[in-house]
């Protein structure tokens, strides 16, 4: 049962605002994650040179079931430094 | 009986075969190595490319007509891969079945090899941020993950004992939690998770996909319908959406086809109306796993 969508959702990230460099730590916020209906978003560790693989310290959003976005646009109100952009 | 149970199942179910659980099975199959590799990586198994291609919007590339077909073939083919080539990466060989909680249990207390911990379910950190104690792992798999503290949940008992753990899988079977049991890799069995519509990635790749990364149980449910009495409970235990309520004939409508068997409508049901079958007894969905 995939829902057939005309066109395709872009959702974008800013990482300089939300992600290893940002001013939040994705960990400590999950707001988004948890306001998603379907689940698009992920949540994981970036793999850096010279860092832990047995323990992560970097980690990111990134939206990867985009087909299942219902452009209910919850997230873009939920999140408090607005590093998330839906367009299509 | 499926494909998995003719390939590993000594002529029973493939779960139900204790060889699957042994030490012996994980040295075999390079089980040791292979999870050593992939659980260092299995929190971005969602963004990891395989072969060259990502997984972020493969939503769209699934819904067109050919090469939706190929790229199902492809993540398939690597699903269900026990070659010796096998490339540690992803969620290789890693794909499970739903189960009821009999059989679970039945796992817990007879097959399943010491040491029994509970950690953490990826998934559900994947998805929602949330540590959710839910997965019980055991063997050669627990070992390796006490060497990873990010799995590791706090104020649970490591290692846990048999009815402790069986305990605590009936105890979110009541939650409305699906039981399912996991190769990793195939053909040794690892663990017995509790599964929630869409927070796993297994229900939600098949459900929304349809990928085999889970396979529905070997019983169906069947519904008696002299004894329903329309009162709706088993509706919203449903996971899977496969019951929905009629007010013209004012009982339960079942959708067989949308039926994993897990059975956890039955602790709804008041007038013990649902059943559970072998699903090779009703011809609409043999075979159909």
């Amino acid at each position: 049962m995939i829902a057939v969508r005309k066109g395709k959702t872009k959702i974008l990230i800013d990482l300089s605002k939300c992600g290893p460099d940002g001013d939040i730590d994705p960990r400590n916020c999950t707001k988004c994650l948890k306001q998603c209906d379907r689940p698009v978003f992920h949540l994981h560790h970036v793999i850096v040179d010279g860092d832990d693989s047995w323990d992560p310290s970097y980690w990111q959003v990134t939206p990867v079931y985009i087909s299942q976005c219902t452009r209910c646009m919850r997230c873009i109100d939920v999140c408090p430094v607005n590093a998330i952009s839906v367009s299509w | 009986m499926c494909e998995w149970c003719l390939k590993h199942g000594d002529g029973g179910k493939w779960y139900f075969n204790a060889r699957n659980y042994q030490k012996e099975l994980a040295e075999e199959t390079n089980a040791v190595e292979h999870l050593n590799d992939i659980l260092k990586v299995f929190d971005r198994s969602g963004v990891t490319p395989v072969y060259g291609m990502k997984f972020a919007g493969s939503g769209y590339k699934l819904q067109t007509p050919i090469v939706g077909r190929v790229v199902k073939r492809i993540i398939n083919r690597v699903l269900h891969n026990e070659g010796p080539k096998r490339k540690h990466i992803g969620v290789d060989g890693h794909f499970g079945q739903v189960l009821p909680i009999e059989d679970a249990s039945y796992i817990i207390e007879n097959l399943a090899t010491e040491p029994l911990t509970l950690n953490y379910c990826v998934c559900r950190y994947m998805c929602r941020g949330e540590k959710d104690a839910r997965c019980l792992i055991f063997g050669v798999h627990s070992e390796i993950v006490d060497k990873i503290p990010r799995y590791i949940p706090e104020n649970v008992k490591r290692p846990m004992d048999r009815e402790e753990a069986t305990r605590m899988l009936e105890s979110f079977s009541e939650q409305g939690l699906v039981s399912t049991v996991w190769f990793h890799p195939v053909p040794f069995i690892s663990a017995i998770c509790s599964c929630e519509n869409p927070d796993c990635m297994g229900i939600r790749m098949r459900h929304d996909y349809d990928i085999g990364l889970l396979y529905k149980a070997e019983y169906v449910i069947q519904f008696n319908p002299d004894l329903c009495e329309g009162l709706r409970a088993c509706v919203s235990a449903c996971q899977f959406g496969a019951l929905s309520f009629s007010p013209t004939k004012d009982m339960v409508n079942v959708d067989l086809d949308k039926c994993y068997g897990c059975g956890n409508c039955r602790n709804a049901c008041q007038h013990n109306a649902l059943t559970l079958v072998p699903r090779n007894d009703i011809k609409q969905v043999a075979g159909r796993y």
